[in-house]
């Protein structure tokens, strides 16, 4: 299957700020079935800098940054990618082989599963949430049909709603209310996993927009998409779950970045001197070209 | 010592303290515990020698009373503005010191001190591995999860090491000394040296509240240690002669009164991030004389919120961009991420990651630990737990352990051990566990005796110029009421005590007799920050506002006790009151209140933005964040609690006022007198000056509204203290012109407007200029337009149009120099605050 995504997104200024510096984080990770033909990142107006980072995550960073004022950034990142779907996977080991297993890796990459483990910026380790999992978690089942059926219970429990969460919204809120949009599914789901002593991680990327005929349309395919890969043992792996979705991450989701939340894979943040009031709209596009 | 009460015949003859026949010396009363658990009473004979002498220097000191030292110890601790804040303190505290040191001989503090550097060694090892090849993770001597469940694994940082070659330039070790005198490492901290900014000022308090107690018992001197570190920073920096700068969270930071010291002491400028930007991969400071690149930079703000581009994106106190910086040759000590040795489970590898990278054992054991990530190391907790303490690994709050405290496991009830036992299973890598360290004892001054407590060790390492450890001769020890030493400084109720390390024959040349050492004698002020510059030119404001209303409250008393308080017959009460309302020094519906009650509320008002309580607390919250340019004393003057007085009564409130203006007469002369003749000074007085002026045409619009009365050109002389040069110019009593031509024409009346402007204009010519063009800068040509445009005026003519004219144009000089001078130009935004799109 191969897709073409374009992604546009445009920060304006009531008033023009100066030094404005941005890291986005746009360009696709190269990921197994996943092989990406060109990419390109078009920043109006032209950056003074701009820097090409790698990491420290499995995300690519683009660092601009701007000497004279500017009152907008407009950035428009565009690629092809063909995805390979991945075969369904087997049950795996149990959850607590895998919570064994995730210490035997003697290595820090960032796809080993060490650096998934503990409680980040914005995916803590929450009793609550990790009590709520025990049922899908305690259990002797595989870890791919535990991960499954928590992935299914946040599906089931929560409601989507757009606007009652922002990007800043803490996840435990949306776990109280449970209710929000994909990510914070997905860091209640990450955090469920994290208090069992399961790596769980958060990608960012895209679904495709069209459903194939006589499927219904995905959640969340108009803008940037999020969803969880779960370490499942030595032999499995990093392996995807879309909660918004209720389905694995197979051949509809393009991966752009893994990190241990949204905060380490935002599209774009930065910082920049002035009281001026920003907003910040985007558009995605994904279209299959064959 | 003066100050004693003690009767002239009762004097004692003090000529030598340490006198033979001392009165019964203390320490022999002292009975601790356990004697080999006791550092004075295990000590060996020269040391012991050391305690006996100082005890007994003291009592001889105290005139036998040793209850008497602690409140005058105290006095000195709150002269050197020693304090600290505990989390959630609105204000600092004062800084408890144990007049009582801990003596250690040089050869025990010898073979710590081997043991530190071996440790301080290892550390480094252990770090660059961890942001470098990351060989130990591969081989299995370390977890990957003991890494990354660190908050402080800066994974970005992995694969940049920095250019000095040096993760750590400063390092700090707790030590405990166990029950029969070994030495036991509790905690290493390398992200922030807390305390050693301390340990300078207790000695110095230590030093001056008991003479040269000290000297005679042959301390070894701890002056080396700074300048060394200051070296070792220097020494990594690319430019010659490096310009160093602190970098502090902000004045609500734990130890931001210890990052002043520190900084004062050491040079340093004291810097926030917003007075640092960075431009071209280079750190710069936003000085009143434009852009000044930084080479070396000792951070006290967390590698979190260190840089906004490259860890939280929501950091507001850090720089954008900084890591590009250091990347580029800037130094920062220490490195960022350092902080990942911290962890507690981190002492359990130690011991193997020492034979692995150094092929030594350790020299000074740390506490056993146990972390519960191994399977066996696990088994092994949980069938000890009573006889160990379990931590959170990483710090964070755990199940079990819901504030991230350690706790004994002997000391839970069972519904807390069972939940503990549950968050072990569910998450092991999260919990690790320590034997129980008993700590020794040191006599404390308790209510005129000495009593033993339980005391932990500070001590302090740092590289000198030629990347060599140094460790400090001496440290900072905390004694506890309660026996809990946990917390990173000081708890409630936590005691510090000097360590001294004593010398067995003092060295033979004396301190002072070293040679000098080559400096290139200079005679620039250091860089003065925007930020600097705009707190002391408000300093200056809030000070000189506060004392202008103390004389306008003083002149309303006057009248009052002069012509009795009815508010219908006096247009100069009336007037006056007008004055303290359009100040906001008193409320706006205050009309008709007796003036009595204005007063009291002009002074002490809690609601009011101008009462002179108001302005005070402006002006000492000002002053805090300019601790390190303030001398001591002016500190202590601004730092002095308002002044009381009886509301509603007259004379209380006279008294006050008067002693408010000699306050600030004192204060004015201390600043005068104390602060060298540089930028800072300038600002200062400059503030000083332009609020003098302001206040001036004010009060001169309130009294003289087109007529005045006597009275009304009387209360307008005494704002300037002009009455007896008035009688003496006019031998007559005051009329508008005379009165108007000394209180704002006549340029040599040090307290009239003109004299102002000539001020402000001196200061501003002598501010370094940002222009090369020749051309003024726009403060100086306003400072000199309205400075010659008084000196064409004639007082016979004066009308309200012109004073209006005058305030706008004050106004505006401030306005301009605000622009000029504490903004940097090329933010055209002025200071607008740093945003974080995230």
């Amino acid at each position: 299957m191969i897709y073409s995504v374009q992604h546009v997104s445009t920060v304006t200024y009531a008033a023009p700020v100066t030094q404005a510096q941005f890291n986005l984080r746009l360009a696709p990770w190269p990921w197994r079935g996943q092989e990406l033909h060109r990419h390109t990142l078009k920043i109006t107006p032209l950056p003074d800098v701009r820097k090409d980072q790698i990491g420290p995550y499995c995300v690519n960073t683009t660092h601009v940054g701007f000497t004279s004022a500017i009152d907008s950034l407009e950035v428009v990142s565009e690629f092809t990618v063909a995805i390979e779907p991945s075969p369904v996977p087997d049950d795996g080991p149990s959850a607590a082989q895998v919570r064994a297993e995730a210490l035997e890796v003697n290595s820090l990459s960032a796809l080993s599963p060490a650096p998934y483990l503990f409680a980040s910026r914005i995916a803590g380790i929450d009793s609550d949430i990790g009590e709520w999992a025990n049922g899908h978690l305690l259990s002797d089942a595989g870890i791919v049909a535990s991960a499954a059926s928590l992935m299914r219970a946040i599906n089931g429990q929560f409601t989507y709603r757009e606007g009652v969460t922002s990007s800043s919204t803490p996840p435990e809120q949306a776990f109280a209310s449970r209710e929000g949009v994909c990510q914070d599914f997905a860091h209640v789901m990450i955090m469920a996993l994290r208090s069992h002593g399961i790596p769980a991680a958060y990608v960012s990327g895209y679904l495709r927009t069209l459903p194939p005929p006589g499927k219904p349309k995905l959640v969340g395919a108009d803008a940037m998409h999020a969803w969880v890969n779960v370490w499942c043992g030595l032999d499995l792996g990093w392996i995807g779950f879309d909660p918004t979705n209720d389905c694995l991450a197979r051949d509809d989701h393009i991966l752009i970045g893994m990190g241990r939340d949204y905060a380490d894979v935002s599209p774009i943040d930065g910082t920049f001197i002035g009281d001026a009031p920003q907003t910040m709209v985007s558009s995605v596009d994904v279209t299959q070209a064959s | 010592m003066t100050g004693q009460g003690v009767a002239p015949d009762e004097l004692p003859q003090v000529t030598d303290q340490l006198a033979p026949e001392p009165r019964a010396n203390p320490l022999t009363r002292y009975a601790p515990p356990d004697d080999a658990a006791d550092i004075f009473a295990s000590s060996a004979r020269v040391t012991r020698k050391a305690w006996q002498s100082y005890a007994a220097g003291l009592v001889n000191q105290s005139h036998g009373d040793l209850a008497a030292l602690q409140p005058y110890l105290d006095s000195h601790v709150e002269d050197l503005g020693l304090a600290f804040r505990l989390t959630g303190d609105e204000q600092e505290r004062s800084w408890p010191l144990n007049p009582m040191p801990i003596f250690i001989g040089a050869k025990e503090w010898d073979t710590i001190a081997e043991g530190l550097i071996q440790r301080a060694d290892l550390l480094e090892r252990l770090i660059a591995d961890m942001y470098g090849p990351q060989q130990l993770v591969r081989d299995g001597h370390l977890p990957a999860a003991v890494v990354s469940g660190s908050g402080e694994f800066a994974r970005r940082l992995v694969g940049a090491p920095p250019s000095s070659g040096h993760f750590l330039n400063v390092y700090a070790v707790d030590l405990a000394r166990g029950p029969s005198g070994e030495w036991r490492v509790l905690a290493d901290r390398v992200r922030f040296p807390v305390g050693i900014g301390y340990v300078l000022e207790n000695r110095q308090v230590i030093g001056r509240a008991t003479g040269g107690l000290l000297n005679s018992v042959g301390v070894r001197s701890q002056v080396g240690f700074f300048d060394a570190f200051r070296e070792g920073i220097a020494a990594n920096c690319r430019r010659a002669d490096p310009r160093l700068a602190l970098l502090t969270p902000g004045r609500f930071a734990q130890s931001y009164p210890e990052q002043a010291h520190l900084a004062r002491h050491l040079g340093f400028s004291l810097v926030e991030g917003r007075d640092l930007t960075v431009r071209e991969d280079k750190l710069f400071m936003r000085t009143i004389a434009g852009l000044k690149q930084i080479d070396g930079l000792w951070r006290w703000v967390s590698t979190r919120d260190l840089d906004p581009l490259s860890f939280d994106a929501r950091s507001q106190i850090g720089v954008p961009n900084l890591i590009a910086a250091a990347a580029n040759g800037l130094v920062l000590a220490n490195w960022p991420g350092v902080g990942v040795v911290e962890s507690r489970a981190m002492p359990a590898f130690l011991p193997r990651l020492a034979r692995t990278l150094l092929g030594e054992t350790l020299k000074l054991p740390n506490a056993a630990t146990w972390w519960c990530g191994g399977e066996t190391e696990r088994e092994q907790v949980l069938a000890n737990f009573d006889s160990l303490v379990i931590s959170s690994a990483f710090r964070r709050p755990v199940t079990g352990l819901p504030d991230g405290r350690t706790r004994a496991g002997a000391s839970l009830d069972p519904a807390e051990r069972a939940e503990l036992e549950r968050g072990i299973a569910q998450r092991p890598i999260d919990y690790c566990a320590q034997e129980i360290v008993s700590l020794s004892t040191t006599p404390v001054l308790s209510e005129g005796r000495f009593e033993p407590r339980g005391f932990t060790l500070r001590a302090f390492l740092a590289r000198d110029g030629n990347g060599d450890w140094e460790v400090l001769q001496g440290g900072f020890a905390r004694v506890s009421q309660r026996g809990d030493l946990h917390t990173s400084l000081m708890g409630l109720g936590d005691i510090s005590t000097d360590l001294c390390i004593v010398e067995p024959r003092p060295s033979a040349v004396p301190e002072a007799m070293l040679p000098p050492a080559k400096l290139e004698i200079r005679r620039d002020q250091g860089l003065l920050s925007s930020q600097a510059a705009d707190n002391l030119f408000w300093l200056g404001r809030y000070g000189e506002r506060a004392h202008q209303t103390v004389r306008i409250v003083r002149a309303l008393c006057e009248q009052v006790a002069t012509a009795g308080s009815a508010l219908s017959a006096n247009t100069t009460l009336i007037r006056l009151s007008n004055l303290l309302r359009s100040l906001g020094a008193v409320p706006k519906k205050s009309i008709g209140w007796e003036p009595s009650r204005l007063a009291g509320e002009a002074l002490g008002g809690n609601e009011q933005p101008g009462s002179v309580r108001a302005l005070a607390e402006r002006e000492q919250r000002i002053a805090q964040l300019l601790r390190d340019r303030l001398t001591h004393d002016s500190w202590r003057a601004i730092q002095r609690s308002m002044l009381t007085y009886v509301p509603g009564d007259i004379d209380s409130m006279m008294i006050a006022c008067d002693r408010l203006i000699e306050r600030h007469a004192a204060l004015s002369w201390l600043l005068a007198d104390g602060m060298s003749r540089g930028s800072a000074w300038r600002f200062l007085d400059l503030g000083m000056r332009l609020e003098r002026g302001a206040m001036l045409l004010q009060a001169v619009q309130a009294l003289v509204p087109g007529s005045a009365s006597a009275a009304d050109l009387s209360a307008l002389l005494d704002l300037i203290d002009g009455q007896m040069l008035y009688r003496s110019r006019y031998l007559t009593m005051p009329y508008i012109a005379p009165v108007f031509d000394m209180v704002l024409l006549d340029p040599v009346q040090p307290r009239g407007l003109a004299y102002q402007l000539v001020r402000i204009e001196d200061h501003l010519s002598a501010i370094p200029p940002l222009q090369a063009d020749g051309m003024l800068e726009p403060p100086l040509r306003l400072a000199r337009q309205i400075r010659v445009g008084l000196e064409g005026l004639d007082a016979n003519v004066l009308d309200g149009a012109t004073l209006d004219t005058l305030r706008s144009d004050l106004a505006e000089l401030s306005e301009l120099i605000g622009k000029r001078y504490f903004l940097h130009d090329d933010d055209a935004l002025g200071k607008a605050p740093v945003r974080t799109l995230a």
